[in-house]
């Protein structure tokens, strides 16, 4: 099964993502959102940096994380890869994550949105549905 | 307590009432969390496409803000959004109402501004690749694109306090320039103390910069007047050149809006404020939150009046470049330079009483009438120009605020065309290289840095510009002086 798929938006990005459990959902929203924000190139060496986010829920940690990805990638123009989930719980989130400079500093997403963002249980975990502002 | 619900009711054409010829009423009991109707301002085949989507639905919850004032609004361009529909106008109470980062966007002050030249555009046709490959150049475009100038942290303070004001003094503007803007190019209220670090990181090399998707440079030919004498009192005349940029605060915006938004989430909690969309959350406009986003958000409104004002001067530059010593009056001067994204503290009659409202014009434009005392004294007498651009390869419309925008509208406008396509099935409509080309042979000029990020964009993703333009013409919400037709654009 895919982990994620893109959802129709007029205006802007959108993809509905699941994930067996809460660390696997955000990974995969991690991959979805690169994905649509399209190829890129890294370059060794690697480095491996600590995100950490806090949220007043499971939604707001995903999209504070979200764009944790975002900032990286696009101000300090890193590619992220290899996250590993070290803590979290509903309110608080740490991540390992590999990042490699890029030679590519072209994105265009401005932003993650909270825009109808629900964590719903599905038959294979969880499932969120998220909005980009391009 | 807070929540944010989720409704399976369902918005069909049966729950919205005509009012009149353009106007179309969603009453408030139509959903128990309305606190005000909302109104849509369309013809019947563009109130078609708004329920299409989602857009709609957004326009009924905005409606459902605390502290909403007559109607909440949505513009012949409606399309859907996050949060607010793109094409939103709420008013709130001030200063107990809300005031709502999301319903401004994370491009804060995204707007357009309009340059003209007393040159033909066949005079400078001979050059137009030149002139198209210089602005290519020196107006860097992409979302993490850098600028030709690094400010330290104490200038961009003041760029952030000072808005175009700052560009005055570096000789990047005139005095002229900032008549011609709203807010004379500073909005009040700007403490840069509320701007985060990262935000300022993200803007801090990007003034002078383009942006991506569908910011614009683009070289005009003015090929229909409407009302010559306003026209000509705006310099603006069949057959020469005119220049349009649409862009706005770039990363230092997106990063204020996405750190109000993230901390409201709490903020709306702490306020006991029940959304139906938690991309809507807000806080009062006089608590502690409220006024801290507000000096924020002013800061990246004036980051991109200074944006807007370095891209013309640097536009000017290339003009010069290319076509010094070779013609004649190519020289532009500023029309205006008008803000979509905003919220602003405003004067309007409300039960016949003059009162201050905070207004959020999400993908709108402010559309005030003669008469206005914000506007500078030699446009007074005529009322606020507007810029409607269109979408890539067509028209684009210069429009006159009115006393009935006034009246009706807060004030407010459509601001362009409105999306009807999404981005994922234009891209798998449309092939970039190949719309190059289509628009090439329309005598089009396109640099563009992605092909498919072309194709996005492409016009057939768009409604059609002239009749949105045509509805806010016949409701008197703006009233038409003249049509642009591109010659080259440059997109981000």
């Amino acid at each position: 099964m895919m982990s994620f798929e893109e959802v129709e938006h007029t205006a802007d990005r959108a993809f509905r993502v699941t994930g067996r459990d809460m660390a696997s959902l955000l990974e995969n929203a991690a991959r979805a959102m690169q994905a649509l924000d399209g190829p890129r190139s890294a370059r060794e060496p690697s480095a491996t940096e600590e995100i950490e986010v806090e949220g007043v829920d499971r939604e707001s940690l995903l999209v504070n994380w979200l764009n944790e990805i975002l900032y990286l990638e696009q101000v300090r123009q890193c590619v992220c890869e290899r996250f590993h989930v070290a803590e979290l719980d509903n309110h608080h989130l740490r991540v390992r994550v590999e990042t490699h400079k890029s030679d590519r500093s072209r994105t265009h997403i401005k932003a993650v949105t909270f825009h109808n963002l629900h964590i719903r249980e599905v038959s294979e975990g969880l499932e969120a549905e998220v909005v980009l502002d391009v | 307590m807070c929540s944010f619900r989720t409704e399976a009711v369902v918005l069909s054409k049966e729950h919205i009432k005509r009012v009149s010829e353009h106007v179309w009423e969603i009453p408030k009991t139509f959903r128990g969390d309305m606190r005000v109707s909302a109104r849509l301002y369309a013809d019947e085949g563009l109130l078609d496409a708004a329920l299409s989507d989602n857009s709609v639905w957004q326009l009924v919850n905005t409606a459902t803000l605390p502290g909403v004032i007559r109607h909440a609004i949505a513009m012949p361009d409606i399309h859907q959004g996050y949060g607010f529909p793109i094409g939103g106008v709420v008013a709130t109470c001030f200063p107990e109402g809300v005031i709502s980062p999301g319903g401004v966007g994370y491009d804060i002050n995204c707007g357009v501004r309009l340059l003209v030249s007393l040159s033909s555009v066949e005079n400078i046709e001979p050059y137009l690749g030149d002139i198209a490959s210089r602005l290519y150049a020196n107006c860097p475009s992409g979302v993490g694109a850098h600028g030709h100038l690094r400010l330290s942290d104490e200038e961009l303070d003041q760029v952030l306090h000072e808005g175009s004001r700052w560009m005055l003094d570096k000789v990047y503007a005139s005095r002229e320039d900032l008549d011609r803007t709203e807010e004379f190019g500073r909005i009040p209220g700007a403490d840069a103390a509320f701007v985060s670090d990262r935000a300022r990181e993200r803007g801090r090399n990007q003034l002078g910069t383009l942006g991506a998707g569908n910011h614009f440079i683009e070289i005009d030919r003015v090929t229909e007047v409407y009302d010559q004498p306003t026209a000509a009192r705006l310099g603006i005349y069949l057959g020469n050149v005119a220049v349009q940029i649409h862009c706005g605060s770039r990363g230092l915006g997106h990063q204020v809006c996405e750190d109000y938004v993230s901390r409201f989430q709490k903020t709306v909690r702490d306020y006991g404020i029940d959304l139906p969309d938690r991309e809507l959350v807000c806080a009062p406009f006089d608590s502690k939150e409220g006024q801290e986003y507000f000096h924020a958000m002013a800061c990246a409104a004036n980051f991109a009046f200074a944006n807007r004002q370095l891209l013309a001067h640097m536009i000017r530059r290339s003009f010069e470049e290319v076509l010094a010593g070779k013609i004649k009056d190519f020289e532009l001067r500023q029309v205006y330079d008008i803000a979509h994204n905003m919220a602003k503290i405003e004067e309007h009659e409300v039960g016949g009483r003059s009162v201050r409202v905070c207004v959020h014009r999400k993908g709108a434009t402010r559309a005030f009438g003669p008469g206005s005392n914000v506007l500078p004294s030699d446009l007074r007498d005529l009322g606020q120009p507007v810029l409607i651009p269109g979408s890539m390869g067509t028209a684009s419309y210069v429009l006159m605020g009115t006393t009935e925008a006034m009246r009706q509208t807060f004030g407010s406008t459509c601001h362009g065309a409105g999306r009807v396509m999404s981005r994922a099935k234009a891209k798998k409509t449309v092939r970039g290289n190949v719309l190059r080309e289509q628009l090439k042979s329309h005598g089009i000029l396109i640099c563009a840095g992605s092909m498919s990020g072309l194709a996005e964009e492409a016009p057939v993703a768009y409604k059609d510009v002239s009749r949105v333009v045509e509805v806010v013409h016949r409701l008197g919400i703006g009233r038409k002086v003249a049509r642009l037709e591109p010659v080259a654009v440059i997109k981000g």
